[in-house]
């Protein structure tokens, strides 16, 4: 009689799902340590620190258990389709340029020159449709949700700008 | 005849100008988002939880339900002219809807698909009107232990949103609950991980989050194709079905009302669900089953009704219980949370005025829907011709004024910006985003309710046993908990493709 013992093929890991796995397991073991200081139970029951510190320690461990799953190919996470690079890198930058600048020059300014980014230079939509766009969408929303909602939306606080209404 | 009075009540509220004005613009932005590329419900209604900000809590949710069954209405029109379902949920109808537009039949299918969508809208809304009461005197035995159960409840359903992987999910559930812990812990009052930021002291804004996660992240995610989306709008003579057509339709009809109903009443099922079934009901019982596939009006008229049925039928859980049975149904219940309405048993108890109003509007929505959709479909059809890149511009500025007008705060734009990030990262490892708005939206419910109740009982966990209904409840979670190793899962057909999980 004979028993055979073969080993599974063990699957070589993708490396941004190892470094997925790492931080997940990163942010569970902060949670953690941090939840401890902030106590765990006392007479009445669980403490602020308890719901976290279940939590950090479940995140460590579930991050463990997917590393060997997908070492073992059990449910492995399938090669996802790259996001356009370029695409990720505009739309992140022009999002963080026009949040930092809204509180200078305000709503109006700040959201045509981001859509006219978007539609002139990323696009190559013609300089009509552009201007006209981007006027509505940034003059137009401001009115819309400022008188018609009673929503305010921010104003520029750079001086030559405010004096104009923007 | 309670029932009816209270109903009629709630018809002369939501009959109101106002009212039906929240109603119609709701219906519209619903089916423009149902329509658009690169936005599903539930990004879609986080989106415009703003825009009702400021209107009175009964407008405010009208508004936010029409949006929401919009978006069903809307997803059928991509699906059946250009082979693209605008939402999951329209997925099937593609099989059948599109052959019918090959065929000249575009306008056919479309009115079909409106009606069965009015139809097994308008039922399920019948059912929750019979639910109401009953379900809602529960809230008189409610107290914290057994709002704890029901909120377990709740979070097992993400079990069901699992997708490929239960590990990956159980992930996604944990960090949820870890993002709706930041801010001032809900009993002691002690900051939890705000990093000594006052902005966190009042927790991460849930708009921001879900905006970042699933509509950031999609857009980031999105790949354009590069072929030129060529539609043709039916003329208004097209859109009549034939006698024959209405004949064929009916028996569909109520299989897809039946079903979507009945599937929307189980927490956890999607629409994709429903509508897939249905299908699966077409080809067994219809008696032009050959034909499906090459262009049959049932192929169209059985998914599209049960997908609107579930719509409709999901809001019962929600309404009666309080539990989310969809992604998209947490963030309305986010919505129902900012207005300072809790949905469940004691929303008949403490705001039954407004939850009738809800009720009755959603009829009238439905009915909106059905005038709207049909003759309007030229233009719907011309907003998929806007060229991608000004469609991304536009709901990009939409996402900003969204994040920001919650707190009136820059602050939160960044955090959008940063989940939005994370929504990408989450997309490109397999880990489902819907199980972690499950949390999101239960977690600090949780947390509250199973406080309090260790409270009454002086930290003994034995008062989580002594109350039958939280023991029914608990037992209930545990089922849904193991219901994998019962095969009790939605079709593997559907696990991976859809994007609801």
């Amino acid at each position: 009689m004979t028993s055979v013992t073969e080993a599974r093929p063990v699957r070589r890991l993708r490396r941004s799902i190892v470094a997925g796995q790492l931080v997940l397991a990163a942010v569970g073991a902060y949670v953690l340590a941090e939840s401890a200081g902030l106590g765990l139970w006392n007479e009445l029951g669980p403490g602020p620190g308890f719901f976290p510190c279940v939590l950090g320690a479940a995140l460590v461990l579930l991050s463990v258990v997917w590393f060997f799953q997908e070492r073992a190919g059990v449910q492995a996470a399938p090669a996802a389709e790259e996001a356009d690079g370029s695409q990720v890198r505009s739309v992140m930058l022009s999002l963080v340029v026009l949040t930092a600048a809204l509180p200078f020059i305000g709503f109006q300014l700040g959201v045509f020159l981001f859509l006219m980014y978007h539609l002139r230079l990323r696009a190559r939509t013609s300089w009509i449709k552009s201007v006209l766009i981007s006027l509505c969408g940034s003059v137009g929303v401001y009115y819309l949700f400022t008188l018609g909602l009673n929503v305010s939306l921010p104003e520029a606080a750079i001086v030559p700008l405010s004096l104009i209404g923007l | 005849m309670d029932v009816l009075n209270e109903l009629l009540n709630g018809f002369a509220a939501a009959l109101t100008w106002q009212n039906l004005l929240f109603a119609f613009i709701g219906c519209l932005l619903g089916t423009v988002i149902g329509v658009l590329p690169g936005i599903g419900p539930v990004a879609g209604v986080a989106l415009l939880i703003p825009l009702t900000l400021n209107l009175d809590a009964a407008g405010s949710i009208i508004m936010l339900c029409a949006i929401f069954y919009g978006t069903t209405y809307g997803g059928t029109i991509t699906s059946v002219l250009l082979n693209t379902p605008g939402e999951a949920a329209s997925a099937i109808t593609t099989l059948d809807g599109y052959t019918m537009t090959k065929l000249g039949r575009a306008g056919v299918a479309l009115t079909i698909a409106a009606a069965g969508s009015f139809i097994g809208g308008s039922l399920a809304t019948a059912g929750l009107v019979i639910a109401a009461r009953p379900l809602g005197s529960l809230g008189l035995m409610i107290g914290p232990p057994e709002f704890f159960a029901l909120v377990v409840v709740g979070i097992s359903l993400l079990v069901a949103l699992a997708g490929r992987s239960m590990v990956r999910a159980l992930i996604s559930g944990a960090l949820g609950l870890l993002i709706s812990m930041v801010g001032i812990d809900p009993v002691a009052g002690a900051p939890r991980f705000t990093f000594g930021m006052e902005r966190l002291l009042d927790g991460v804004s849930f708009v921001a989050v879900i905006v970042g996660l699933f509509g950031l992240s999609e857009i980031l995610a999105h790949r354009p194709g590069k072929d030129k989306v060529v539609v043709q709008a039916p003329g208004m003579r097209a859109l009549l079905p034939t006698r024959t057509d209405w004949r064929r339709s009916a028996p569909a009809f109520a299989r897809g009302t039946g079903i979507g109903f009945g599937l929307g009443l189980i927490p956890g099922m999607t629409g994709s669900v429903s509508s897939l079934l249905s299908y699966g009901a077409e080809k067994k019982f219809s008696k032009y089953r050959r034909e499906l596939g090459h262009g049959a009006v049932e192929g169209v008229a059985g998914p599209e009704t049960a997908n609107n049925a579930h719509a409709n039928g999901a809001l019962i859980p929600l309404f009666t219980l309080g539990i989310p049975a969809s992604p998209t149904i947490a963030v309305l219940m986010g919505a129902f949370l900012q207005q300072g309405l809790t949905p469940g048993p004691t929303l008949f108890a403490e705001h039954a005025d407004i939850a009738w109003t809800i009720i009755a509007s959603l009829f009238i929505g439905n009915i909106l829907l059905l005038v709207l959709n049909v003759p309007l479909v030229g233009l719907w059809t011309s907003i998929l011709k806007i060229p991608y890149p000004i469609l991304t511009g536009l709901i990009l500025m939409f996402m900003v004024v969204g994040a920001y007008t919650i707190n009136f705060s820059v602050f939160d734009v960044f955090v959008m910006i940063l989940f939005g990030l994370v929504g990408l990262a989450l997309r490109h490892l397999d880990i489902p985003l819907a199980p972690m708005v499950l949390t999101l939206v239960l977690g600090p419910l949780m947390e509250r309710s199973l406080r309090e109740s260790l409270d009454i009982s002086r930290g003994d966990l034995t008062i989580f046993l002594e109350r039958p209904v939280t023991v029914t409840l608990l037992a209930l979670a545990a089922l849904i908990v193991c219901s994998p190793l019962l095969k009790l899962r939605k079709p593997a057909a559907l696990v991976a493709d859809d994007p609801e999980t």
